[in-house]
């Protein structure tokens, strides 16, 4: 698939590194700048589905063997929404509707136990050191293969992770270190939740509703958003550090991270506009020598 | 200040064992129909396997 742009010219051969520039941009400028819709309703459906489950199995209309497999999806699907409202895609500061980026940010980055303050800054960090080995704050999601991408992400969710220092000095260097109190308030929050469910009956469903779907999505999340598009992870030049894919679970499967180049070279563009845009700059990306897989 | 809060963190695993790992091993077994060794009660060996599993993460950093 190539999309026949209206932007660029047939031959980019004779075009300067300035010319290329101005046309990526104005590519990138073309699928930015619309309301995402679909990352609001994502994000608060999502969040209404998740929360529905607790009564729905409370209640026995809901099997708890049913439920786990839609808790687990509900989780997977968290992170995209905040991640929109950490670039401030929805809306930017001084915007009309930039309680609602907010909002979405902290009504969902919650349920994986962090503060969105927290992702917004550490994420931001990662853009501006990706794949920097003393910096990048997903550095440790880097492995030579999917079975050793999976046990680092397992990895760096232990007690002393790397990971954790990690975060912790990003939001130092952001000069936030009240955040650190703020993400243990969270750890704290999230355990006394779990325990005061589980002393009251309900450890069953606090491991099947909670506990266990975070735990399998930050796993899917680490690998699909941090590993397989940054793989290898070891360059770090802006059109080197992140690469386009051929997913085995399809674009969807993904959430979109076949693209993810598009996201690092332009952070402003919706995540669901990001297959066009990569269409449409695919010429460019290939004359700047960037690894596009098989995509 | 700095170093409560690390002594929370220092202990969050502990915490997390008997908060959560405790209850989930106990009802966890009772759902199963499996009964604890020894003649203990489930909760007993609920309490012994979740402490162990919590000190060694306490005292590695690692659960896995």
């Amino acid at each position: 698939m190539n999309a026949h742009s209206t932007i660029l010219p047939v031959d980019l051969s004779q075009l300067s590194n300035a010319e290329l520039k101005k046309l990526e941009l104005k590519i990138a400028r073309k699928y930015s700048g619309m309301f995402p819709w679909e990352a609001v309703v994502w994000a608060f459906g999502n969040l209404a589905v998740w929360l529905s489950l607790w009564p729905l199995v409370f209640m026995d209309i809901l099997p708890l063997w049913a439920a786990f497999p839609i808790a687990t999806v509900n989780m997977m699907l968290v992170y995209l929404p905040t991640h929109e409202a950490q670039h401030d895609i929805i809306a930017r500061p001084g915007q009309k509707l930039r309680w609602l980026n907010e909002l979405v940010g902290h009504a969902t980055s919650w349920m994986i136990i962090f503060p969105f303050e927290v992702l917004r800054i550490t994420h931001l960090d990662h853009h501006r050191h990706t794949n920097d080995p003393e910096m990048d704050v997903d550095i440790t999601a880097k492995a030579p293969g999917p079975w050793s991408a999976i046990w680092n992400a397992i990895q760096g969710r232990q007690p002393a992770a790397k990971r954790n220092h990690d975060y912790a000095a990003a939001l130092m260097r952001a000069g936030r270190p009240e955040l650190l109190l703020l993400t243990l308030a969270y750890k704290l929050g999230f355990i006394a939740i779990l325990g005061t469910l589980a002393w009251n009956g309900c450890a069953m469903e606090a491991l099947f509703l909670w506990w266990l779907p975070y735990q399998i999505a930050i796993t899917y999340i680490v690998f699909f958003l941090s590993w397989a598009p940054h793989h290898p992870g070891i360059e770090q030049s802006r059109y080197r550090n992140t690469r386009a894919w051929k997913s085995k679970v399809g674009n969807w499967g993904s959430m979109w991270m076949q693209f993810h180049i598009v996201h690092h070279l332009h952070p402003f563009i919706p995540l669901t506009r990001t297959p066009a845009a990569y269409w449409e700059v695919k010429p460019i990306l290939e004359a700047r020598g960037c690894d596009l897989g098989e995509l | 200040m700095e170093r409560g809060l690390k002594a929370i963190v220092w202990f969050l695993p502990l915490i997390f064992a008997f908060a959560f790992l405790v209850p989930v091993i106990d009802q966890g077994m009772q759902a199963l129909g499996l009964s604890a060794p020894f003649g203990l009660s489930t909760l007993t060996l609920a309490l012994i396997l979740a402490g162990a599993w919590g000190l060694f993460a306490q005292v590695t950093g690692r659960w896995v």
